[in-house]
Formats: structure tokens, C-alpha cells, sequence
């Protein structure tokens, strides 16, 4: 073990010794090279190289140069090794040809080391220019910064003069403490300018050329020293020029802008503060309150969403019954027009059918709930509207939910609050042909045309909506018309209808269907007497003077129940409308004397409504 | 201060527009801008070598270009340059080949060598723009440029023949010409020595060009600034 050690120990001494040994000489063997050839005014070539260690290592070898032109065959060796300088072969103008290619190589006795080939015009790399100087041109008002010109001269070697050689130079200028030096892009004159240099701070400057179409630069020259203070105009207890003071700018910006927006805010410019702040829609169903769903009550609640659900928007949307509410009443001369009967009729399929077919719809027909609706709208936009009175908004859900086009099962909950039903009454359908604005009614329990809810109940079937009277038309005069709606269609009431009519006397209005019923029927034999049914059996117009005459003379023996076949109008809740012409009525905030407004189809004639009224 | 230079530059540039005078012999040298086509608008003889002078260097340049962009992409893992050999088409014509000779030749027989350079080069890059199209994926700026240097060797040359009817005396010889028969060599089918034949021709390209460019401008100073540029 002992001589094993022994052994390592001597044999790592013994290489560390080497390695010190070999490191003591050059570690790599280096080959000569030739390191550049380089003309500095293409005329004369000189070329450079590095001799290597070998010198060092075994017996010195002589290095020679030689070259050939492309043109010849033998290799001459270097006419100059010294002018250049050690390691160097100078090449004079008789030598030089510029535009031939050359070939030079690096070469002892034995063997080559290195060759290149190149030709003059390609080595070209100017001497530094000479003679710098710098002139002052002016100073600033302050005296802080100054302009100078710097002047030079081109290489001696280089012969400008006469074309040979075209020169450009580029210079550079620094302070002096700096590190960086700026760089001027670079130009054929031997002169450029430096301007906004600091008086207070000394510069230097140096300058270097090329040929003009190579790439590669000479060396730079001698560095020239700027130094203002020698000329006298040195300032050296002038002020530093303030930076501009982009921290002032940027924070007086900011509070400048934040005073705007606050300005612009609390405005009391309505226009200017939508122009710059556009209000953001918030979401929003049209209709409803969201207030009133947070906090109304239940019942509130499911009339808000009834209102949004129901077609009676859609219904009183049409265009058809708001030409019809905007009527005169004065103006007897439209009394007899037929057209907006004829209208309605027409199109009763159309809007009823739009009413029940979309009565699944989630869509939003409570669009329709618009302010812009006319106000002579009935309760459909005031119902939807929350800030009705509660009373007689609790009282007009109730009841609207029976008018509007629902679903069977928000009328189911109304009904039991309804008059005894009658089987055979019949209720609207809207599917018929009718439709128009379905107003609540008055939920008269007393009477009992409000067995239209039974009629609802046992005829759902039939319809999918309501026992509310329909206004199908409203006369030029000013008065409504309802009508029950499909019931009158169906033709049930060819046999039954007149029997069954209920029609009460004293009521202003009457459905238009009960009444065609019984027209309908006895009209046809009858239809001489009637003249004033015969118009309205056309047109569907009634006159609540027609009507009752009518019904008087159709329903004696069916005025005995006609709560039984009174189709429409469980009862007619109506606004007031602000507008004379309009017809709202509110049967709970009206003091309604039973007699008078024991509506079925529940409207009342403007006269009536005018009685009323205070 | 200011007053004195401003007097000075003023007696400069009177004393230059007479010597100017004098030395072209002519009137008044405005510079006329001659609209194309004119006949009788004449250009002077230092507005002729400066567009000259203008026009080769720009050729020069371009040629310095595209031999790059042509050494970068093609010839460099190919080992053209220990190949070259440098065999120029215009290598028979005998032109100052360093700047006594530059000195010693006589301006009417340099620019008919000018011209007669300018001549030979004519074929060979018409067809230097229409092969260099042919090398697979050659870049945009290498077609640009060849096309860019046929175009204005064309101008230099009107240029230049302009020149020559203005300063020759007597008869001008159009002699001077050599022949170019590369065409061949640019459509080889084996791709290197197709590039090869690029290389050469565009080393030739440069150097002629620069030749062309030193030459113009030794005239111009010889005759224009009278060797004082």
C-alpha cells in the first residue's frame, strides 16, 4: 500500500511538472497567417502577416511572401519586407495594378502556411484624415450651447485632387466623460457642423474615411479637443438647463382632466353629460319595475308579470285600436263609416290569432307597455305601470288576468271568485275573429253575465283565453262596441242566441256578440224592421240605443237570463283617461251606480262616463 | 463678421462663375433643366460628367450589391472564391490599370474605352437580367437589381455617347468592343457550374463598374475642376 501511494504521488508531481513545462512555452502551435493586405490609396498594397511560434520552437524558419498576378504563372516573391514594417510586404505602384487580381502566399522553403487572392480595388482602407480644427459659429442667447464647425483634411496619401480616389468621412464627438461616442452619418466635404454642444463641458472629436462604395472604414485619426472655455465663452457657472419637467406636466395633466370629468359630471347639462358619459343600458324589461319586484307584494308581483306576459299589450298595440281610440266624438259624420269596422273584422282572425297563438310566447310583447302608447290606451299600460294605486290595481289584476289572452291556468285562479257559472255561457274566444282591446271589467258579481268566468271554465277547451268582452269596434260617435268574440262565430248562437242573450237593459253597451247572435238570427227574417241592427249587423256597430231597443226587441223572452248567455264581459275595469274622447274606465274608482254601469261588455259610453264624472 | 464673409463668398462665387467660363468656353453656364425631348435645350459639359459621374457610381453600387447578396447565398458553402479566376470578358481591352497610366492616357481615347466597356456590357447584362430569373429561388432583390443596372447602363451609355460628341474633335471611333459568349455558361444544367458562372460574371460586373466609375471621374476632374476637385 505504502509504494502504491508512493507511486501516485510521484506520478502526479511528475505531471503537474510537464504541464508547467509545456505551459511556460505557447500552448497552441500557431501557423503563420497572413492577417490582412490592405491598400490605403490604390496605388500601393501592403500585406501583413503573423510568423507563429514556430520560430520558437525549432530551427528559424524564413517566411516568405510570395505573389502572382492572375495573369501570370510563376510565383515572385515580396519586392519590399521592410517598409511596412516587421512581418510586412510592401507592394509600390510599380507593382500595383488595380484592378488585377492578385495572389499572394505565406510560404517558408518546405511548405505554405497560408495564400489569399484579392485584388486591389477590394483592399482599400484609407488613412485617418489629418489637420483637424474647430471654428465656433455661434452661441445661444443664454450662452449655454454652442455651434462649431469642424474642419479637416483628407489623408496626404489619398489623391482626391485629381479622382482617383473618392473619400468619405464619418465622424465622431463625444464629451469627454462620457463613454459613448455619437456618430454623424457620413459625407463626401472635409467640414461638418456640431451643433448644441454645452459651453460648460469639453468634447472630443475624430474622424475617419472609407472609399466611397466599400463598406469597411480606415482608422480613426487623432482625437480633437473641444473646449469652449479656451476661447473665453466657457460658461462654467451657467445654470444646467432645467430638463423639461414632464413630472409637472404629467400630474398638472391628470388633475386638469380629473376636474374636467367631475366638472362634466356634476352638470347640470344634460346634453353635454350624454355626449361624454352615454348612459350604459342597464338590463331592463320593459314594463316592470324592478323595485316593485323586490319589494311589492305577492300579489302585485304576479299582476306585474301577468301584465308583462299578456297579449293584451300586443292586442292594444295594434295599430288598428289606437286609430280607433283617437276618434271624435263630435263629428256625426263618421258616424256611419264603415271602414274601421270592416277593418276590424277583417282582421279579426289575424290579431286574435296572434293573441292566443302566441300565448306560449316568451317574447316580449310587454314592449308594448310603452310610454309612448296613447294614453287613451286602456289599462294594459296603466296596469303595467306600477305606481297605480294598490287598490284598485289589486282589484284590475285580478281582472286583467281574465282579460288578456293567459293561459288556462292564470284564469283558473280568478275563476273561483266568479259568479255562479252557467254552462251555456259562452265565452270568447279569441280565436274569432275579433280582436281589439280587451278590457277588464267590473267584476260584478251580482250580475250574472260574470258567469263568463264559467263559461271560460267550461269552455276551455274551445279557447284558450278569456270571458273578457272584446271591443270590436268603436263607433265614430264615440262609443264602443264588444264583442264576445268567437262564440258568435261558431253559430252557436244561430238557435240558442237570441234566447239566450244576456243582455242587460240598462247597461250602455252591448257585446256585439250577443246581440249578432240574436240579429243573426231574426235578422234574417227580420231584417226590414231592424234598419238600424241591419248597419250594425254589417259593420258590427252598436249604439247602446240600438242595442238596448234591439235587445229589448230580441230578448224579452230571453231577457229573463241573460246572465246566462252573455258571453263577454265578466266586467270592464276602465281608466280615466285624461283625454275627453278616450274611454278608461276605473269601475273601482268610479262611484258606479250598479244600474248604469252593470256593464257586460263593460264599456260606457262617453256620455255615460260624463254623467259620472264630476 | 458676417458681413465680411457674405463679401467674400460673393467674390468666390464671381470668380468661380468666370473661370468656369473661361474654361468651358461657353456663355453663360446656367444649369438648364432641358425638358426630354427638346432639341435645342443643350446640357454643359459639367452637367453631362456630373449625371455621368452620378450614374456610374449608382451602377458600381448596385453592382457591389448584388455580388454580395450573390457571394451570401450561393457561393459560400461552394467554395467559389478559391475558384475564381477572374476571367473577364473585357479583359482584352487595355485600360489604365493604376492611376499613372490613368494620368498619362489621353481623355478622348479613355472615353472611348469608357464607351467601349460600356458597349461590351450591354449584351451580357440583358442577359444576366433574364437568367438570373431562372436560378431556383433567387430573392427579390437580386432580380430587382439586375434588371435596375441593364436599365442604367443603357442611360449611361446615351450619356456617355453624348459626352463624346461634345469633346471629341474629330472622327469618333466606335471600334472598341469585345464580344461576350457567356450566354452558354448561364444556362448549364448542373446547377453549380451554373453558379459559378454567376459568380464570375457578376465579379467581372463589379469591377468594371468601378473601373467605369474611377475613370469618369478622373476625366471629371481633369477636365471640369482641372484636376483640383
Amino acid at each position: 500500500v505504502r509504494s502504491m501511494d508512493l507511486r501516485h504521488l510521484l506520478f502526479t508531481l511528475a505531471l503537474i511538472c510537464a504541464n508547467d513545462s509545456l505551459s511556460a512555452s505557447d500552448d497552441i502551435l500557431q501557423r503563420p497567417q497572413i492577417s490582412k493586405c490592405r491598400s490605403p490609396e490604390m496605388e500601393t498594397f501592403s500585406c501583413f502577416w503573423t510568423a507563429g511560434n514556430f520560430y520558437n520552437l525549432t530551427v528559424p524558419r524564413i517566411l516568405q511572401l510570395l505573389y502572382k498576378k492572375s495573369n501570370e504563372e510563376d510565383w515572385k516573391e515580396c519586392p519590399d519586407y521592410i517598409t511596412s514594417g516587421r512581418n510586412s510586404c510592401y507592394f509600390n505602384a510599380s507593382y500595383t495594378s488595380v484592378w488585377t487580381p492578385y495572389c499572394v502566399q505565406l510560404a517558408s522553403k518546405k511548405e505554405v502556411y497560408d495564400k489569399k487572392c484579392f485584388s486591389v480595388d477590394e483592399i482599400v482602407l484609407p488613412d485617418p484624415p489629418v489637420h483637424l480644427n474647430w471654428t465656433l459659429l455661434n452661441t445661444s442667447q443664454t450662452g449655454i450651447h454652442g455651434d462649431i464647425q469642424v474642419r479637416w483634411d483628407p489623408p496626404p496619401t489619398a489623391d482626391v485632387r485629381k479622382g482617383w480616389i473618392t473619400l468619405e468621412y464619418e465622424l465622431q464627438y463625444k464629451e469627454v466623460n462620457e463613454t459613448k461616442w455619437n456618430e454623424l452619418k457620413p459625407r463626401l466635404s472635409t467640414m461638418a457642423p456640431l451643433y448644441s454642444l454645452k459651453t460648460a463641458r469639453d468634447y472630443e472629436i475624430r474622424i475617419r474615411s472609407r472609399q466611397r462604395t466599400s463598406e469597411k472604414f480606415g482608422e480613426f485619426s487623432e482625437i480633437l479637443y473641444v473646449s469652449f472655455s479656451q476661447i473665453g465663452i466657457g460658461c462654467d457657472h451657467c445654470t444646467e438647463e432645467v430638463e423639461f419637467p414632464w413630472f409637472l406636466v404629467v400630474v398638472f395633466g391628470v388633475c386638469g382632466l380629473a376636474v374636467t370629468v367631475i366638472s362634466i359630471m356634476l352638470s347640470k347639462q344634460p346634453r353635454l353629460k350624454m355626449l361624454i358619459f352615454p348612459p350604459v343600458p342597464v338590463p331592463k324589461i320593459k314594463g316592470i319595475d324592478p323595485d316593485l319586484l323586490k319589494k311589492g307584494k305577492l300579489d302585485e308581483v304576479n299582476s306585474i308579470l301577468a301584465c308583462h306576459d299578456s297579449y293584451k299589450a300586443q292586442l292594444y298595440c295594434d295599430d288598428l285600436w289606437v286609430e280607433f281610440i283617437e276618434l271624435d266624438i263630435e263629428d256625426p259624420e263618421e258616424k256611419n263609416r264603415a271602414s274601421d269596422t270592416d277593418r276590424l273584422l277583417s282582421e279579426d282572425d289575424l290579431k286574435s290569432h296572434s293573441c292566443l297563438g302566441t300565448k306560449d310566447d316568451d317574447s316580449g310583447r310587454a314592449s308594448c307597455c310603452e310610454p309612448d302608447i296613447p294614453e287613451t290606451d286602456f289599462s294594459a299600460s296603466d296596469t303595467c305601470d306600477a305606481t297605480s294605486d294598490s287598490d284598485q290595481f289589486k282589484k284590475a289584476t285580478e281582472k286583467e288576468e281574465d282579460l288578456l289572452c293567459l293561459e288556462r291556468q292564470d284564469n283558473d285562479e280568478s275563476l273561483p271568485d266568479l259568479a255562479s257559472t252557467d254552462p251555456q255561457h259562452q265565452h270568447r274566444n279569441t280565436e274569432s275573429e275579433n280582436s281589439g282591446v280587451w278590457a277588464p271589467f267590473e267584476d260584478s258579481v251580482e250580475s250574472p253575465h260574470l258567469s263568463v268566468h264559467t263559461q271560460i271554465s267550461n269552455q276551455n277547451s274551445l279557447t284558450s283565453t278569456d270571458f273578457y268582452a272584446q271591443v270590436s269596434d268603436i263607433t265614430p260617435a264615440g262609443r264602443v262596441v264588444l264583442s264576445p268574440g268567437q262564440k258568435s262565430k261558431l253559430g252557436r248562437a244561430q238557435r240558442e242566441g237570441c234566447t239566450e242573450q244576456n243582455f242587460t237593459m240598462d247597461n250602455t253597451y252591448f257585446c256585439e256578440a250577443d246581440v249578432k247572435k240574436c240579429i243573426a238570427v231574426t235578422s234574417q227574417e227580420e231584417n226590414e224592421p231592424r234598419v238600424q241592427e241591419q248597419g250594425y249587423n254589417e259593420d258590427g256597430y252598436f249604439t247602446t240605443e240600438s242595442l238596448t231597443t234591439t235587445v229589448a226587441n230580441l230578448g224579452a223572452p230571453t231577457a229573463a237570463a241573460p246572465s246566462s248567455e252573455m258571453p263577454v264581459a265578466d266586467y270592464t275595469s276602465i281608466h280615466i283617461v285624461q283625454s275627453p274622447q278616450g274611454l278608461v274606465l276605473n269601475a273601482t274608482a268610479l262611484p258606479v251606480p250598479d244600474k248604469e254601469f252593470n256593464v257586460s261588455c263593460g264599456y260606457v259610453s262617453t256620455d255615460q262616463l260624463n254623467k259620472i264624472m264630476p | 463678421m458676417s458681413t465680411k464673409g457674405a463679401s467674400l463668398k460673393g467674390l468666390l462665387l464671381v470668380a468661380l462663375l468666370v473661370s468656369h467660363m473661361l474654361l468651358t468656353k461657353e456663355g453663360v453656364t446656367s444649369l438648364p433643366i432641358c425638358p426630354k425631348g427638346s432639341v435645342s435645350c443643350q446640357l454643359s459639359l459639367e452637367e453631362l460628367f456630373d449625371r455621368a459621374v452620378k450614374l456610374s457610381h449608382y451602377i458600381h453600387f448596385l453592382s457591389s450589391e448584388i455580388f454580395n447578396e450573390f457571394d451570401e447565398r450561393y457561393a459560400q458553402g461552394r467554395g467559389f472564391i478559391a475558384k475564381a479566376v477572374n476571367s473577364c470578358h473585357t479583359a482584352s481591352l487595355t485600360t489604365p490599370e493604376d492611376k499613372e497610366q490613368a494620368q498619362q492616357i489621353h481623355h478622348e481615347d479613355l472615353l472611348n474605352l469608357i464607351l467601349g466597356v460600356l458597349r461590351s456590357w450591354n449584351d451580357p447584362l440583358i442577359h444576366l437580367a433574364s437568367e438570373v430569373q431562372r436560378i431556383k429561388e433567387a430573392p427579390e432583390t437580386i432580380l430587382w437589381k439586375a434588371v435596375e443596372i441593364e436599365e442604367q447602363n443603357k442611360r449611361l451609355l446615351e450619356g456617355m455617347e453624348k459626352i463624346v460628341g461634345r469633346v471629341h474633335s474629330g472622327v469618333v471611333e466606335n471600334d472598341i468592343y469585345t464580344p461576350w459568349d457567356g450566354l452558354p455558361s448561364l444556362q448549364l444544367a448542373d446547377e453549380d457550374s451554373r453558379l459559378f458562372a454567376f459568380y464570375n460574371l457578376l465579379h467581372c460586373l463589379r469591377r468594371d463598374s468601378h473601373k467605369i466609375d474611377n475613370y469618369l471621374k478622373v476625366l471629371k476632374c481633369r477636365l471640369i475642376h482641372d484636376n483640383n476637385c
